[in-house]
């Protein structure tokens, strides 16, 4: 079925493989598992979806590269682009965002960090985009990080964010992909999971 | 679409007709039943309906208990809506023409509209619903999307991304005909583009259907690119002649030149399509190497003779040649060619050193198969042993995972290396090479253990009660005469087949290689005795055997034995070389005799499921080129006053008289659809 024969490099961990071995099981067939064991890859990869990662979740699910690249180039929280920085900073531009000043928002970090939107900071920190409403316009103008929500914002409340996220060693992309992962098992599975990376340890 | 033949008729109406159709049947096939067309792109009858251009919109409205008609407020899709009870269907409405309008303006809004230099203007369904259906101008005047133009996916299809309205044709057929799923759709909106993983080459061995289903210019051969303009073609109807399976094609030439082949419908054979090897397998016709003169052999060298002359100096050799002369023929000789080489050699030479297998041994005859193409789809199952099917066979590759994807048939595959039938086969299974026979023999064992009850564990255990519940044909080709222990395999095979109650199918490779078997193109038919491939090769190699006649043959290409074909066609005393191209063999030659490519005359040939499809010329052969049943017809006239045979269609009468298996066959109906030696099953299954 794949198009490339050879087995690709396989980098998932032992707790991913074990976390993937318990999705398979949620779904009927292994085409409905392809989402979630995106959200794998993007964690197993540091928060990027470079075609080996794609190559990676095709070989395991048995599924064509090219159907899982379609799958993953269609939903904007994948990051199949370039690898982006330890953190992503999403600034809301939708309706109620943009009348309560998203446009200032995202000049002031615009300006601050140096890059443009969809760009990543020179160091790898941070990676700006422009997003559709977020679904929290009471809080508006509104930005997203990995799993936080943060608002209304203005540039001190900038600042301090961004401070505290330099300070921050571990990726909020990576979070949030484990995030998404995590909410897809059973309590059951997760320790099944844990137990194989500590397997692995010993 | 899966057949829908049992499902209760229901009435519905259409432009205030009423009708009755099976329900659940696509109202866009429906309206067809009215010679009625919707316009469409992303709909194709042999794919799953997706419902993704919106082309084929219709108004639709329920029947109310009073009588009235109540229209739902939006069109609807014509490909995804199934018939039911009291539909009422309305495609030539003022409604209607204003959304076809519109569904099409939007689709040009991205289009390049280069249809001047595109391949595909003059039988682009987008231009020729636009000048039905469409808006005459547009009103879009911002800036198109722009994309790469020419991308070269593979050696064969080259894609015009701007040109693509993102219907999905070519990204279904590699997920639901080929299987390889080698196309999918990246990014979204005006960006997706049907492209294969990270561009990586477009390796599917079907790749060039896509480029007959595309809708529009996106995906052009790279070989007929800028060739040609369509209403320059002139067409003629053919048959492949790459394998047994004998597809259905169109030839379609350009000033006599043969610059593109495509599939031709026979719901029988190949439904519409093509492998890849077919499709662009057109340089046997445009070779440079073509041979188009006779020629003699003069010292060292050949000088250009007349046909007069090459007669002569082959009688003297041949005639009353008997057991001193001999005869190989090739793969794409036709049933007439073939008839009349085995009758020249009966009769004109005495001798009974025919044969045309260039396996490795030549075996006795095999029972001719008895399973049917489109057969294979109400199989339960099928167990392939030995065989490459995706390469060596596949027609029947593609019936045989249609079988699968359609009706879940459990295709069990057995074989010494990966194939891609593994991707759905319901029990694969690997032997060593070599093993063939210990392999089939552990079989036939475990067969009898569960026919008794019994059970082993393992991977043959698995395979053996899987072919025990689904009892499908076993299909073998006959390259298992390269096997070193082919006779026992072929035993062994035969054994399962009847432990299984099912048929066993040697099948051919060649083109018209079950014409040959049929026609008695083998040493010991008819009750003959006399040498089969290897042992003329060696007899030659010898000096038993003086003079070789190489009928459309190369036996260096051909025979697995190099070595040996070197020495015989060192050491024979005279050797004819017929041949299309200027081949290894013909260097070794006393005369070369051009004839004329698969193409360039009228025959016929059998396929692999013993069904004789007839031809007629399409290209014009070089000026000297001959068929090879015109050249056995001259010999033999030359030699005894006789009636000449003058047609293709004549020598079929013939043998429809001569040969019992052929009994009943007409040049019409084998052009025509062909028909089926051994009137197993001779009519295509009734569709609705
Ligand atoms: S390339 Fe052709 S067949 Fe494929 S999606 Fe585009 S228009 Fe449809
Ligand atoms: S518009 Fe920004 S959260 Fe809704
Ligand atoms: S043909 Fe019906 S939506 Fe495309």
């Amino acid at each position: 079925m794949s198009q490339s024969p050879d087995t690709p490099n396989l980098r998932f961990s032992a707790k991913a493989v074990a976390e993937l071995e318990s999705l398979k099981t949620h779904y009927p067939n292994l085409k409905a598992c392809i989402l979630p064991a995106l959200w794998i890859a993007q964690r197993e990869y540091g928060g990027h979806l470079p075609p080996e990662a794609i190559a990676e979740v095709a070989h395991r699910l048995k599924r064509s590269p090219a159907e899982v690249q379609g799958v993953a180039t269609f939903y904007s929280m994948y990051n199949t682009g370039h690898k982006p920085g330890r953190h992503m900073i999403e600034v809301c531009t939708c309706l109620t965002c943009s009348v309560c000043g998203a446009w200032d928002v995202a000049a002031y970090l615009e300006q601050k960090l140096g890059i443009k939107m969809g760009e990543t900071t020179p160091d790898g920190m941070f990676t700006l985009h422009g997003v559709e409403c977020l679904n929290a316009c009471d809080r508006a103008p509104l930005i997203q990080v990995g799993d936080e929500y943060h608002g209304p914002m203005d540039e001190q409340k900038i600042d301090a964010l961004l401070e505290r996220l330099r300070n921050e060693p571990e990726s909020k992309v990576v979070a949030l992909a484990d995030a998404l992962v995590q909410v897809h098992l059973k309590e059951e599975e997760r320790e099944k999971a844990r137990r194989a990376a500590e397997a692995v340890r010993n | 679409m899966a057949r829908k033949t049992d499902a209760p008729p229901v009435n519905i109406t259409i432009n205030g007709i009423d009708l009755q159709v099976p329900k659940g049947e696509l109202i866009v096939e429906s309206v067809k039943r009215l010679g009625l067309e919707i316009p469409i792109f992303c709909y194709h009858p042999r794919m799953k309906p997706v419902g993704m251009c919106r082309m084929c919109l219709v108004e639709v409205g329920m029947k109310q208990p009073d009588g009235s008609v109540r229209k739902m407020p939006k069109p609807q899709a014509a490909c995804t809506l199934p018939a039911s009870e009291g539909l009422v269907i309305f495609t030539d409405t003022e409604q209607i023409h204003k959304d076809r309008k519109g569904v099409l303006e939007f689709l040009l809004i991205n289009h390049p509209l280069d249809c001047p230099i595109c391949d595909r203007g003059g039988e682009c369904p987008l231009q020729n619903n636009t000048l039905f259906y469409g808006p005459s101008t547009s009103r879009f005047v911002e800036m198109k999307r722009h994309a790469v133009k020419a991308y070269p996916l593979s050696k064969h299809v080259t894609l015009d991304l701007e040109r693509c309205i993102q219907c999905g044709r070519c990204v279904r057929f590699t997920e639901e005909i080929s299987g390889d799923a080698q196309l999918a759709f990246r990014h979204r909106g005006a960006e997706m583009q049907p492209v294969t993983f990270e561009l990586e080459e477009f390796t599917s061995k079907f790749s060039g259907n896509t480029i007959e289903i595309c809708p529009v210019g996106a995906l052009t051969s790279s070989h007929y690119r800028f060739r040609a303009r369509p209403w320059d073609l002139e067409t003629a109807p053919g048959i492949c002649t790459m394998c047994s399976n004998g597809c259905n094609v169109w030839f379609d030439r350009r000033k006599g030149k043969l610059v593109r082949i495509n599939g031709r419908t026979n719901e029988a054979v190949n439904e519409e399509w093509t492998c890849d090897k077919g499709k662009f397998g057109t340089d046997w016709m445009n070779n440079p190497r073509r041979a188009s003169d006779v020629k003699v052999r003069r010292g060292d060298g050949f000088s250009r003779a007349d046909w007069a002359e090459a007669y002569a100096e082959i009688l003297e050799r041949f005639r009353e040649g008997g057991h001193e002369v001999a005869g190989l023929a090739g793969p794409m000789l036709s049933n007439e060619d073939l008839y009349l080489l085995r009758r020249m050699f009966d009769e004109t030479f005495g001798s009974s050193n025919l044969d045309h297998r260039m396996t490795s041994v030549q075996g006795p005859a095999v029972e001719p198969p008895s399973f049917t193409i489109e057969g294979l789809e109400d199989e339960k199952g099928a167990f392939v042993f030995g065989a490459s099917l995706s390469d060596e066979s596949p027609i029947v590759y593609l019936r045989l995972r249609k079988a699968w994807y359609r009706q879940g048939a459990r295709i069990c595959v057995a074989t010494s290396r990966p194939d891609d039938a593994d991707a759905f086969a319901a029990v694969s299974v690997r032997y060593p090479q070599g093993g063939e026979a210990e392999f089939l023999r552990s079989l036939v064992a475990e067969l009898r253990v569960q026919l008794e009850g019994g059970r082993s564990f393992g991977e043959l255990a698995d395979l053996a009660s899987t072919l025990l519940e689904t009892r499908g044909p076993i299909l073998a080709t006959e390259s298992l005469w390269n096997l070193d222990q082919a006779g026992e395999v072929l035993a062994q095979l035969r054994l399962a087949a009847e432990l299984l109650g099912v048929s066993l199918n040697v099948m051919a490779l060649g083109a018209n290689g079950q014409g040959a078997e049929e026609l008695g193109v083998r040493p010991d038919a008819f009750d003959r005795t006399g040498l089969g491939t290897r042992q003329i090769l060696e007899a030659c190699a010898d000096g038993r055997i003086r003079a070789l006649w190489l009928a459309g043959v190369d036996p260096f290409e051909a025979f697995p034995d190099r070595s040996l074909v070197q020495r015989a066609l060192e050491n024979v005393e005279y050797l004819v070389v017929q041949t299309a191209l200027e081949t290894e063999a013909a260097a070794y030659a006393s005369v070369v005799l051009p004839i004329t490519a698969p193409g360039e005359s009228d025959g016929s040939f059998t396929n692999v499921e013993r069904r004789v499809q007839a031809f007629e010329k399409a290209v014009d052969p070089p000026a000297e080129a001959k068929p090879a049943w015109r050249v056995f017809s001259e010999l033999m006239v030359r030699a005894e006053p006789r009636t000449p045979h003058f047609s293709a269609r004549e020598i079929l009468a013939e043998i429809a008289r001569e040969v019992p298996a052929f009994q009943g066959v007409e040049w019409s109906a084998a052009r025509d659809g062909g028909v089926l030696l051994g009137a197993r099953r001779p009519l295509s299954r009734a569709r609705s």
